[in-house]
């Protein structure tokens, strides 16, 4: 009743907002009012978020739109992302609309896409049916695109072909992994507009053609995994994330990346159940997050571009968190936890490179140097969010890190532990190295100094602080709304569910 | 080995000089000329039998043989291929590889008396014709193997024999396929268009004239009689796989197969007149092409 | 019997693909084999016909058949260019290749575990077929309009596989997936143009400034 109606305005307000931005007149007005509507959705999202979160799952549109604790949680995180980047797209291209850099028609396109890509993202997690799902996936795909190329040069361009060619493959991909689910569900005599409603599939898993599930869940794991930037399938990701400008980057590595995760951490209890709990796609999971971890690794070593360090931090960071989905138990807590903080903390350290790149007037690291001196608080800001993503104590990245180092060491999985251990050692080395000229090197003489507003401020302590307090103390709300995600993942019942780690791995 | 078995040699020796006839006189119609009288051919064979001969002092007994033996080839071909229903003088089981083998020999004296003339021109059509050729040959091969294959039977004579109107409407695509495949190797193994242009005056154009430019008299009169006897064969070998219909007489599957052979030289005179020739660069693709076609349909039956 | 003569004949259209270099040609099989497409569903459930299969397939030959030339075409004329440059893999090659992924299709086919009697024994093995096709084009051409194209065979072989493999797919998923290719050649095609302005060619393999 209620709820079905806010599910419905969930999608609604952000696509008309964007169809709104496309008619206003002047480029302030038209961020002004894209920032409005997110922070309606917003608003919009975490009451119904926590009314679920609460009280249970929640559907609407006869089971198409279902909403349970996995998408409320993810849908939590997404809404708090886009906020944070809506309000830092304000402060970013301020400096750019002072300039003259910004024209009227690129601002339209900016702020029409943007909300069109909320609405998008949204989809894909109100949605019940697996197609439509899907049909979201896509659809973020293609908006998303013209985003990276908002000012047109030729290595946006080259990164904008690239990011669509290969993510339409990818998606693809995934598309037939998707008709395959719905192919295993053949003797079940569902009818056919359920065939592909994921709380029927997840009831009747157990009697799924474990055969073509496999088949499925390989297309879908490469297929979402092109776009989630699991190795080997991320070479679109350093490209476009260093082209867009950064608000996008920031949407990118903070949240949509974690979206097409989300589309495989749906599939997985329906596999698991299907092929009989003996952990094939744990395995097949595993594997990916080792592989992708080891590969960012060895490219972070090498950068000079600070927005495609970071770019591959991300990679590592969706190896880390598919790997913990993989380890299973306490693994899946901390893969969600670990999804939180790494959004947060990514999305900090975009605006950080974001602004200073502009302040500089490049992102190459070799001539962004000193940055502490010359803007304290974005500084601060870029340093400290590069210590949080290597791993260093106390901030909340290390503890989620911890948790599943832990559950690899329950489950006994000790090549995983090794190589999750060498990889992060190995980004450790290398991102510090890259870090400290950064914060103190020396500055070239043609920058000058600038004062940060109290947005921007804000902007920089309120994640900072946020992800220190969560790496020292984990809120009773979170535990359980945590606990509640991973138990769907973990295909554990209501009345089984317990403590982080579950009662059993 | 009855006397029905031999219909089919005779009628390829007697008619098949009418083959180029009709096929000019139907480029003619459509060129809005009147064109050559249907029996050219005989009336340049006969012209060419009583020349006599010119020989380069540069050859050897190669050049001399080299026509001999191809006619010799063609005939001991002619008797291996069924007209239609009609067996085959000499039938047993894989007998389309000997067929095939002896085209090559026909091919290949050819090719060696244009090299023993030791002149360019016709080095240069040998060089190309060899070439086609072996990209030719897959593409019959594997066609006669996916044929062999749905019939299930080894020998020309019975593999045609049984090709019936229920194969055609189970398995048509793939017999469909197989005779494209057919048709393209007749158009490049008899050097029409759009492999090579039989009328062209250009000897850095042609492929099969210019290696026989030197012979004269009777020589290029087994040649002429040669190509005449190549194209019926590789005609029967097509509409053996097209004609599906086997009435209980005889005489009536004759009929109907020589006015299938009419037939497709009319088709040939068509496809002359309509399309220009590749360029020489884009002939291997065509005939890779027939190749993949017939490996289509290799394919498909072998599933 | 129908529904196996539109199969062969996407086969045949996917090799032909792969061994043409003509991008104008090209556009135009594609366009072909998604009409071809376009009419498989409504031929395999002839008896069957209800109101939104018949739409779908109107739709879907519309959209295939005369959208996607259309766009494609512009892009074409914009960027001024009608033939394929050097491919990082010659034609001869692709055919050959082609043969093999058409032979592995059918093993493959006959491995994957499926039930797809009906409409065609032939469906499968072509759907992965022009999956395999699809992805060698994009892999193996230098131009951007062949990539699309490659796309669209890609896209073709995956509806083709489920108009096999789910008994009825629902019709808002199918949409969707018809929505999306079309948006899908539209956003390319705006792709293509600003690549072309930018740089004055539409070859990918020139775009090669970014690395590492």
């Amino acid at each position: 009743m209620k709820h079905e109606a806010l599910l419905w305005l969930l999608i609604l307000v952000p696509a008309v907002t964007g169809a709104l931005a496309l008619r206003l007149r002047s480029a302030r007005t038209i961020l002004g009012a894209m920032c409005a509507g997110v922070g309606i959705s917003v608003a919009l999202g975490w009451y119904v978020a926590g009314k679920v979160l609460l009280s249970g799952p929640v559907s609407a549109g006869a089971e198409w739109l279902y909403l349970d604790a996995l998408s409320a949680y993810n849908l939590v995180v997404m809404l708090l992302i886009y906020g944070l980047s809506s309000a830092y797209a304000l402060v970013y291209f301020r400096a750019e609309l002072r300039e003259g850099h910004l024209t009227l028609k690129q601002a339209r396109l900016f702020a029409s896409l943007w909300c069109g890509a909320l609405a998008a993202m949204t989809l894909v997690f109100i949605s019940n049916n697996l197609g439509i799902m899907w049909v979201g996936i896509e659809a973020t795909t293609l908006l998303t695109g013209f985003l990276i190329c908002v000012h047109v040069t030729g290595e946006s361009l080259e990164a904008m072909w690239k990011y669509i060619l290969i993510c339409s493959v990818g998606v693809a991909f995934a598309f037939m992994g998707t008709l395959l689910v719905g192919a295993s569900a053949h003797g079940l005599g569902l009818s056919a507009p359920e065939v592909l409603l994921w709380t029927r599939l997840q009831a009747h898993a157990g009697s799924l053609n474990p055969a073509c599930l496999k088949a499925a869940f390989i297309f879908l794991l490469v297929g979402y995994g092109t776009k989630a930037g699991l190795a080997p399938m991320h070479n679109w990701l350093p490209d476009a994330h260093s082209q867009a400008p950064a608000p996008v980057s920031a949407i990118f590595s903070g949240f949509m990346l974690n979206t097409a995760l989300y589309c495989v951490m749906r599939y997985v209890p329906i596999v698991e159940a299907g092929t009989g709990n003996t952990g094939w796609g744990l395995r097949l999971l595993t594997g990916f997050g080792l592989i992708s971890i080891l590969v960012a690794a060895a490219f972070i070593l090498f950068q000079h571009d600070l927005k495609r360090l970071l770019a591959y931090h991300s990679v590592e960071h969706i190896g880390i968190i598919t790997l913990g989905v993989g380890l299973g138990g306490l693994g899946t807590f901390a893969a969600l936890f670990h999804t939180l903080n790494h959004s947060l903390c990514k999305t900090l350290a975009f605006f950080a490179a974001g602004r200073l790149g502009q302040m500089f007037g490049t992102h190459d690291m070799r001539k962004l140097a000193g940055v502490m001196r010359v803007a304290p608080v974005w500084g601060m800001g870029l340093f400290g969010s590069l210590l949080a993503l290597i791993g260093v104590a106390p901030f909340a990245l290390f503890m989620s890190e911890l948790q599943i180092l832990k559950a690899a060491v329950d489950s006994r999985a000790i090549l995983a532990l090794v190589l999750f251990l060498f990889g992060a050692g190995v980004v450790f080395v290398g991102a510090l190295g890259h870090a400290i000229p950064l914060a103190w090197g020396k500055t070239a003489s043609t920058v000058q100094p600038a004062r940060a507003g109290t947005l921007e401020t804000l902007l920089v302590v309120v994640p900072l602080v946020f992800l220190l307090v969560l790496g020292l103390w984990m809120p009773g709300p979170l535990q359980t709304a945590l606990n509640a995600a991973a138990d769907v993942i973990r295909h554990v019942s209501p009345a089984l569910a317990g403590s982080p780690g579950g009662i059993m791995p | 080995m009855n006397t029905l078995s031999f219909i089919p040699l005779l009628l390829a020796l007697t008619l098949s000089p009418l083959l180029p006839g009709v096929i000019n006189r139907t480029k003619a119609f459509f060129a809005g000329r009147h064109g050559q009288p249907l029996l050219q051919t005989y009336f340049d064979l006969w012209k060419l039998l009583k020349k006599g001969a010119v020989y380069s002092r540069t050859t050897t007994w190669i050049f001399r043989a080299g026509p001999i033996i191809g006619l010799a080839a063609a005939l001991t071909a002619g008797m291996l291929m069924p007209l239609g229903k009609c067996p085959a003088l000499l039938a047993f089981p894989a007998d389309f590889l000997l067929f095939a083998g002896l085209l090559g020999l026909v091919r290949f004296f050819t090719v060696v008396a244009a090299l023993d003339t030791g002149s360019s021109f016709e080095g240069m059509g040998a060089s190309r014709e060899v070439f086609f050729s072996a990209l030719t040959e897959p593409a019959l091969f594997i066609a006669l193997a996916t044929l062999a294959r749905q019939t299930g039977q080894l020998s020309l004579s019975t593999m045609f024999g049984s090709v019936s109107n229920a194969h055609w409407l189970h398995s048509g695509p793939v017999l469909g396929l197989v005779v494209l495949a057919l048709m393209i190797v007749l158009l490049a193994e008899n050097s029409r268009i759009p492999v090579d242009d039989p009328n062209t005056h250009l000897e850095l154009t042609m492929i099969h004239e210019v290696m026989v430019l030197d012979h004269s008299g009777p020589d290029f009169a087994f040649i002429l009689y040669t190509a005449a006897l190549k194209l019926w064969m590789l005609g029967a070998l097509v509409l053996g796989v097209v004609l599906p219909f086997s009435s209980g007489n005889p005489w009536l599957d004759l009929a109907l197969a020589l006015g299938g052979m009419f037939g497709l030289a009319v088709v040939i005179g068509v496809v002359e007149s309509v399309m220009a020739r590749l360029r020489l660069l884009f002939v291997p693709q065509l005939l890779i092409g027939a190749g993949a076609v017939a490996a289509v349909a290799l394919i498909l039956t072998l599933r | 019997m129908m529904t196996n003569l539109i199969l062969v004949l996407v086969v045949l259209t996917n090799l032909k693909l792969l061994g043409s270099s003509r991008l104008g040609a090209s556009i135009r099989v594609v366009a072909a084999q998604g009409v071809m497409l376009g009419l498989l569903p409504v031929l395999a459930h002839v008896h069957e016909l209800s109101l939104h299969l018949a739409a779908l397939a109107v739709g879907t030959v519309a959209l295939k058949g005369v959208v996607f030339p259309w766009l494609l075409f512009r892009a074409l004329r914009e960027a001024e260019v009608t033939r394929e440059v050097e491919p990082y893999v010659g034609y001869i090659t692709s055919i050959l290749v082609g043969l093999a992924a058409l032979a592995a299709s059918f093993w493959l086919g006959g491995r994957l575990p499926v039930s797809t009697v009906e409409p065609s024994s032939l469906l499968v093995p072509s759907a992965l077929f022009s999956i395999l096709a699809g992805l060698f084009l994009i892999v193996a051409r230098k131009r951007a309009v062949n990539q699309v194209l490659g796309f669209l065979v890609l896209e073709n072989g995956i509806y083709t596989f489920g108009v096999g493999i789910v008994a009825e797919t629902p019709f808002l998923v199918e949409l969707g997936v018809l929505l999306d290719a079309f948006v899908a050649v539209f956003v390319m095609g705006i792709a293509v143009y600003h690549i072309n302005r930018e740089f004055d060619h539409i070859e990918v393999d020139r775009l090669d400034r970014l690395k590492g």
